[in-house]
């Protein structure tokens, strides 16, 4: 609260010191003698972001597991309980949005307890990506053992294939906007201690997230010859994101571009099930064509049939 | 493979099978939106112009600091094959490390403090029990390693040990046969020259190495006790004399011949019987 009042005074005291430059200012934490200097006279922009976590009802328990880990990473975010009826699910999460002055949403949709569809919205108006969830391995896997301060602001690193299309640069800036953490929140702690990878692998996005330990005496500087010696642990969570398709609008609205290559798992079970269904009747069609085959190509008169006879 | 080589590195740990995804090819083909597609020309909408309008519509202005935003780009060298997780893991890992390098270069320029001071304690993203976990994990896997390199020294250590144990008694036995030897043939010399040489002179050479020979092994030798009939060579526990004055009495394996031992008379002898030590509130206790 402390930080938005100084804002607003600064800005007050810069608008009255335009009119009338006589006495100096009183703000809240002292007395402003002259104008405050400012490096760029462009408005500030202040990252307001503010992100809509929900899940649909029936999810797993990895993936709520992951929904929670995600909680937990964003301090800029407001968790919602489960969401009812698909069919409305659009227009309910919309309302969700704005009733909670949110700018994004990610809303990890789960079908058949058994795919998890991950929606990252922009709002208002803004567009939505659909994402089908992969290779989820959430923070309390004991293999995965890094620790990181909640709340603190990471370092967002993408692979530079983010900017050979334009799909994926709305997809980078996106993520950027709802991955990280603004610089003025109220829950957000002032050191970096962690780090984002979003790397593009096989038309996938791969997500991790890595720890950082580098050796360190004082908070503003790092040991001579430290940022050699840094390394990273894993700290989770892990996920693998495979678009489906890009929507103008949010949650619906125009598509923007569908992903050529992606199968529904869906149909990729109803496929390897039909191939089994089949078995049966190609055995027997086999063994027709066996027969008709044997038919028409009837053997000769074996010669040596009758050697072994008994004779009378 | 074209249309789904995506979906399988993908969906491979969700336990479906390749072998039926690859049959699909030559199956016949959904007519669905979804379509299996072998060339990705077809029906696909990409349209770019909107797409980079969306995004000039939400991306924030252009001045914005990067102390805002906290982006690097990384140019990863080579193509990473998803499948082989060794080289697309180290490659993530190489991409957050150097990202890092990079940040914490500008960040230090800057002059912000950016590094957390050991002194500062605040809510960590996992519980201190979950690390605690996590950190019985590490130890008990330390451990299994350490004891399985234990075991492979104590094997190699054995191994030469055996040699050299071996190596050990042949020496032994030859130096025995030599000493042997040699008096035998001083004796004969002696012999032959009929006992007329002087004592001392001529003994001296095969017996000079003789005080190497019974002051060679530097093992302690402690003292065996009388009725020990293996010879002071079994290791012994500490705690378990009976055992060990039997064993030395009998053998490892006991006495033979004596398990079962009651006799008529050894039944009905009733001195070591303590009638106090039965309680009488069993006596009512019957099945």
């Amino acid at each position: 609260m402390g930080k938005k009042r100084k804002h607003e005074e600064a800005s007050k005291a810069l608008k009255e010191e335009e009119v009338a430059q006589e006495r100096p200012k009183r703000t809240l934490l002292g007395w402003k003698d002259g104008e405050a200097p400012k490096e760029d006279n462009s408005p500030t922009f202040r990252n307001k972001e503010k992100v809509l976590v929900t899940c649909s009802r029936r999810i797993n328990y990895r993936y709520r597991h992951l929904m929670v880990n995600i909680v937990s990473l964003l301090p800029h975010c407001k968790k919602e309980s489960k969401i009812e009826s698909r069919a409305s699910k659009g227009s309910t999460l919309n309302e969700l949005v704005e009733f909670w002055n949110c700018s994004g949403c990610l809303f990890f949709e789960c079908r058949k307890q058994k795919d998890l569809y991950l929606w990252m919205v922009k709002s208002p108006g803004g567009p939505s990506v659909k994402f089908l969830v992969n290779a989820v391995h959430t923070m309390e896997e004991l293999k995965l053992t890094g620790n990181h301060l909640k709340g603190s602001r990471p370092i967002l690193t993408f692979s530079s294939n983010f900017d050979n299309e334009p799909r994926w640069k709305l997809v980078k800036e996106i993520i950027m906007q709802i991955f990280g953490t603004p610089k003025d929140h109220r829950k957000a702690k002032p050191f970096h201690d962690h780090v984002y990878v979003f790397s593009i692998v096989d038309d996938h996005i791969w997500f991790r997230n890595y720890q950082i330990l580098v050796p360190h005496n004082e908070t503003n500087k790092v040991d001579r010859g430290g940022l050699d010696k840094m390394s990273l642990v894993e700290v989770g969570p892990r996920f693998c994101l495979n678009t489906i398709k890009i929507f103008g609008g949010t949650f619906g609205g125009p598509t923007l571009y569908e992903n050529p290559y992606y199968v529904s798992p869906n149909q990729i079970r109803a496929m390897a099930k039909r191939k089994k269904a089949g078995k049966y009747t190609k055995k027997l069609k086999a063994k027709m064509r066996r027969k008709l085959h044997e038919e028409a190509n009837p053997l000769e008169p074996d010669e040596f049939a009758d050697l072994w006879k008994e004779e009378e | 493979m074209v249309a789904l080589r995506g979906q399988d590195s993908a969906l491979a740990e969700e336990e479906l099978l390749n072998d039926y995804v690859d049959d699909v090819e030559e199956s016949e083909t959904e007519s669905d939106e979804e379509v299996l597609l072998s060339e990705p020309a077809k029906n696909y909408i990409n349209n770019k112009e909107a797409l980079l309008e969306k995004l000039g519509d939400i991306a924030w202005p252009e001045h914005v600091k990067w102390i805002d935003k906290l982006t690097i780009d990384h140019n990863p060298e080579q193509e990473i094959d998803a499948n082989d997780d060794l080289i697309r893991e180290s490659a993530f890992y190489t991409q957050a490390l150097v990202g890092t390098r990079q940040a914490f270069e500008k960040l230090q320029s800057m002059g912000v403090p950016f590094l957390r001071p050991p002194d500062y304690y605040a809510e960590m993203v996992k519980s201190d029990s979950h690390m605690l976990k996590v950190k019985s994990k590490l130890l008990v896997e330390k451990k299994k390693i350490e004891e399985a390199e234990e075991r492979k020294k104590a094997r190699e250590a054995k191994k030469l040990a055996k040699e050299v144990q071996v190596q050990k008694t042949k020496e032994r036995a030859k130096r025995k046969k030599d000493e042997i030897d040699s008096v035998k043939k001083w004796r004969k010399q002696r012999q032959q020259s009929g006992f007329s040489k002087d004592n001392d002179d001529e003994m001296n050479l095969p017996l000079d190495d003789g005080d190497e020979g019974f002051n060679k092994s530097k093992k302690r030798r402690t003292g065996v006790a009388p009725g020990d009939r293996s010879g002071g060579f079994v290791r012994r526990g500490e705690k378990n004399k009976k055992r060990d004055r039997r064993e030395s009495k009998f053998g490892h394996g006991g006495r033979k011949g004596m398990k079962k031992q009651n006799t008529a008379d050894s039944t009905n002898d009733f001195r070591a019987f303590n009638k106090n030590k039965f309680s009488r509130n069993k006596r009512g206790m019957k099945k």
